[in-house]
């Protein structure tokens, strides 16, 4: 018989924020709950390490989108407000794309078109005008990183099953024996294909809809 | 018309201020960054091209030739002349393009000093089926190009891989993409030999 | 006659060799969303058709005649997106004004297709593909279009016929989808080579 009439104000603070972090990863899971960003998680999955590199750059977008547009919500006119939201992402897709090209350049070769991509992507924009055009700095950096963290989670999953069985390695390290190499592991090479990204995704999908529903 | 100026800055302000901002920082991380992104282009052709020469320690533009694709259009080649410790031109190397099975082919050719041999070829960019026409990239198949005369290569469907000639065993299953890197090699290599033996940079004799 | 030749072969080949949303997974978003009736569907591939031709050419013209020219292809990315948001917001007030019928049909997807990949993704693929001459930008930008109509149309007859079928619960609406556009890439595979 605890009186909760006064909660600890810290430590609802804490909930919040863990809220706000946690949403991303599962509940409100951007590729397999609200079926957006797709177009780069069927592209740049055939392996693990392209994918990797994906979900870091939209974390880096995510997070300072979101801390830009948090920082200048008491000021921005409604009217412009997706402009205002367009312009900052395209420039940190710029930035990000420079570095990509700079320092991991086969990376930036095989991403190729999508990195620029990622500002048409409905999950950054999304965030901006849900949740950092209306939040505070604090809670709209942590949905972005937990957003992001979801969305590569998502992508590392999706590639590592591409991977694994159109070529028997998983980030470039053999895992299964294959026949070309004394082994017993004939690859698919299906999963290279676009045929092979569809329907992993459609499977996938289908599987978390069916643990959710035994969940609730 | 100064209360309509005054009503365009009130309203787009924080774009105004937001633009230049940005602009900055694009142009901030450009210019820092810009050298780094143009040395590992070089460095990426220069470690395609010592794959294929080993015994080359640098190597150096010769010049851009103009070459006539297989479809009519124009398009240039960068020559390399590849040198050795010692300074001397041991080989040249050449990057070609055409149409493959799905995409375009981008390949870079070297051939021995004389313009005799070819020393080998592979792939800067190309886009074929996994499997079947993939099998264009992996040292097996381009084994068959290094030693092989610098003349008309010609593809066959059987034959014997090891032999040092002329013919090329084509991947089983990727006729034309087999296909598609014969005709590029054949294209390119008459074309800027011709174009050195005018300049006089190698010989005429054959 | 060889430049209507390297038009034909351009247009085809974007739209059944290179079909931007078997091969290149552009305008997936849209495709599941709007797939599920005929007549929402060739509506929206023509949204997307007529805003793509528009945006492939503006986005061409200001690539080389002013970025290139000023050196600032830096700002490829940005300049991109703001001439497809201005060329979407230009075909709504056009469309608000001439075709308030055809505007009211629309609804929320004409400003949605600003984000959709498929017109930045175009143009990126135009500039990457080196194109350089303003008639075959165009052909290609309105190939794009009529491949991602010819997509999107026979993916609502499918799940027209789908609806008679039972699909398990886990499977409705994005994974059969899904699978299906599995399948219909592969059949497209089969037009690669057509072009030699």
């Amino acid at each position: 018989m605890v009186n909760d009439s006064h909660p600890d104000p810290k430590n609802n603070i804490g909930g919040v924020h863990k809220q706000a972090f946690l949403a991303g990863i599962w509940r409100e899971n951007p590729v397999f709950r609200s079926l957006l960003g797709m177009c780069p998680t069927l592209a740049v999955t055939a392996a693990v390490r392209p994918a990797l590199t994906m979900g870091l750059c939209v974390i880096f977008v995510l997070t300072c989108s979101n801390l830009v547009v948090s920082l200048m919500r008491k000021c921005l006119k409604p009217h412009l407000r997706i402009l205002m939201f367009t312009l900052t992402i395209a420039t940190f897709v710029t930035v990000a794309d420079l570095f990509l090209k700079a320092f991991q350049p086969r990376m930036s070769e095989i991403l190729g078109p999508y990195v620029p991509l990622i500002i048409v992507n409905c999950i950054i924009i999304g965030r901006a005008e849900a949740c950092a055009s209306k939040k505070s700095v604090p809670l709209s950096i942590l949905d972005a990183l937990g957003t992001g963290l979801g969305f590569t989670l998502a992508l590392c999953v999706l590639a590592g099953i591409r991977e694994i069985l159109s070529t028997g390695a998983f980030f470039e390290i053999q895992v299964l024996p294959v026949q070309a190499q004394g082994g017993w592991f004939q690859p698919w090479a299906a999963m290279r294909m676009p045929v092979g990204a569809f329907i992993t995704l459609g499977l996938l999908l289908a599987a978390v809809n069916l643990l959710s529903a035994r969940k609730s | 018309m100064f209360p309509e100026i005054k009503h365009f800055v009130r309203q787009s302000w924080l774009l105004l201020v937001t633009s230049f901002c940005f602009g900055i920082l694009i142009a901030a991380t450009n210019s820092a960054l810009a050298p780094t992104i143009k040395q590992n282009k070089i460095n990426k052709l220069n470690e395609l091209m010592s794959g294929l020469v080993p015994e080359a320690a640098r190597f150096e533009l010769v010049g851009q030739f103009e070459v006539i694709t297989a479809k009519g259009a124009k398009a240039t080649s960068n020559i390399y002349k590849g040198l050795s410790k010692s300074g001397d031109s041991i080989c040249y190397s050449f990057n070609g393009q055409g149409s493959g099975f799905a995409d375009k082919i981008e390949l870079v050719a070297a051939v021995d000093k004389n313009f005799r041999q070819i020393a080998g070829f592979d792939c800067l960019s190309s886009n074929e089926t996994p499997g079947f026409g993939d099998r264009i990239k992996p040292l097996l198949w381009r084994r068959q190009f290094a030693g092989a005369p610098a003349v008309k290569l010609k593809l066959v469907k059987t034959g014997d891989p090891e032999k040092i000639d002329n013919e090329i065993v084509a991947v089983t299953g990727a006729t034309v993409s087999s296909q598609a890197v014969v005709n590029i090699i054949n294209n390119y290599l008459m074309q800027i030999k011709e174009q050195m033996q005018e300049k006089g940079l190698i010989s005429n004799g054959q | 006659m060889d430049t209507l030749n390297i038009f034909i072969t351009g247009f085809i080949s974007i739209v059944l060799i290179n079909n931007l949303v078997f091969t290149k997974f552009l305008g997936i978003c849209p495709y599941l969303g709007v797939s599920g009736r005929i007549d929402m569907a060739f509506g929206m591939g023509m949204a997307v058709t007529f805003v793509v031709t528009l945006s492939g050419t503006l986005t061409w013209l200001v690539d080389h005649l002013v970025l290139m020219r000023l050196q600032l292809e830096v700002t490829r990315y940005v300049c991109f997106i703001l001439v497809i948001a201005g060329a979407v917001q230009l075909v709504e007030m056009y469309l608000r004004k001439f075709f308030p019928r055809l505007y009211e049909s629309f609804g929320i997807y004409l400003p949605l297709i600003t984000t959709n990949c498929a017109i930045l993704g175009l143009c990126l693929f135009v500039n990457l593909w080196g194109i350089d001459n303003l008639p075959e930008a165009v052909v290609l930008s309105f190939g794009a279009g009529v491949g991602f109509t010819l997509a999107i149309c026979i993916m609502a007859g499918i799940r027209d016929t789908l609806k008679l079928a039972d699909v398990p619960q886990c499977l409705q609406d994005a994974p059969i989808t899904l699978i299906t556009a599995g399948i219909l890439s592969l059949a497209f595979m089969g037009f690669a080579g057509m072009i030699k």
